[in-house]
């Protein structure tokens, strides 16, 4: 077994539930190198709701907090709210973090609490059998669109600059190290950070949508899709055509929600301490 | 230049996506006959000496399931 496998995964519960091919296992992979490279296991708090991708922190030897369908975000703020020293990191879906809990993203972006969220983009409900999710693609036939899909697909990484996160980026898992390096800038980032992972589903998405169960195929679809920014920016407007961005969009300094929360009970207390009540 | 002294697939964990045959440049993998414990088909590291250490393999396997040793020079042999 890989060795930081053997370091931080609980090996009782190993191994992963995740099918064959699946890039949720590379998530794991390069997020624990990042963790590895920074040592902070023991403050590391991960929080996530329901979903393959929610399976991810389950296996991490660090306390873990599994919550209802799309709330995981409200619940890394409590923790980070009871313990600022904390690192905190969600896992959460495209379905999960998109959709469901979509409305909590916005909302703990705009706070600018210093948590770390992680969305994996498999561009489909993958665990419950393949239907369409807000980021599927217009055309893609799934089990609950079968003559295809009409819907725009969201971009989260937009959503959440608008929202106002001070750190975005996109990696996929045809870019590992590029991907840990992103995890490593976002818990190191004071402030929300949003990390969207564009992951492969060779079961759902493979079958359905790309037309292939093939886990190389379809990591190939991702590494003709998934293009940098830099390279993207060469490219021709019919040649950037259905090509996904990904890189790091976005990094601004920000007051952080925390800090703000104890700057105001600070100053509070002191004006008590002057003038008596109020 | 860098080599690997062997390449482990742990078969406890490995569930035969041949990820790691696809992503190697060096054509160090091919399907093998033997069964993991899930029953999957393992991939066969057969051309070892092939291998330049990238470690591509290891990072795009989804059950982290294999590891890379490489060949060591005095301190890493420690």
């Amino acid at each position: 077994m890989n060795p930081l496998g053997e370091k931080y995964l609980r090996k009782n519960f190993l191994p992963f539930i995740f099918c064959p091919g699946c890039g949720d296992g590379m998530i794991i992979q390069a997020f624990l190198e990042a963790v590895d490279d920074l040592g902070i296991i023991d403050d590391l708090a991960l929080a996530a709701g329901i979903g393959c991708s929610a399976w991810i922190p389950v296996y991490i030897h660090a306390d873990v907090l599994k919550v209802l369908h799309g709330r995981a975000i409200p619940a890394a703020i409590g923790l980070k709210a009871t313990r600022p020293s904390r690192k905190v990191v969600v896992f959460t879906g495209d379905g999960d973090g998109l959709a469901i809990g979509g409305n909590h993203l916005l909302h703990a972006a705009r706070r600018n609490i210093d948590i770390t969220v992680v969305v994996v983009n498999n561009q489909i409900y993958a665990m419950t059998g393949g239907q369409v999710a807000p980021s599927t693609q217009v055309g893609s036939r799934t089990q609950t669109t079968p003559y295809g899909n009409l819907e725009k697909p969201i971009d989260g990484c937009k959503v959440a600059i608008a929202a106002g996160a001070t750190m975005v980026s996109r990696w996929s898992t045809a870019h590992p190290k590029a991907l840990s390096g992103a995890f490593k800038k976002a818990m190191n980032h004071k402030g929300f950070s949003f990390v969207e992972v564009i992951s492969q589903c060779p079961v759902q998405t493979g079958r359905y949508i790309l037309g292939s169960g093939v886990p190389q195929f379809n990591l190939q679809w991702i590494k003709d899709h998934c293009v940098p920014i830099k390279d993207l920016s060469q490219m021709g407007e019919v040649e950037a055509q259905g090509k996904i961005p990904v890189g790091d969009f976005l990094r601004v300094e920000k007051p952080e929600f925390m800090e703000e929360v104890q700057r105001m009970n600070q100053r509070v207390q002191e004006e008590r301490a002057k003038g008596g009540e109020r | 230049m860098k080599a690997a002294e062997r390449i482990e697939i742990d078969r406890r964990y490995c569930k035969g996506c041949m990820l790691c045959q696809y992503v190697c440049k060096y054509e160090v993998f091919e399907p093998g006959q033997e069964r993991s414990a899930l029953d999957y088909l393992m991939p066969r590291p057969a051309k070892v000496e092939k291998c330049r250490v990238c470690r591509l393999c290891e990072t795009h396997c989804p059950d982290m399931a294999l590891v890379v040793v490489a060949r060591g020079k005095g301190k890493e042999k420690e």
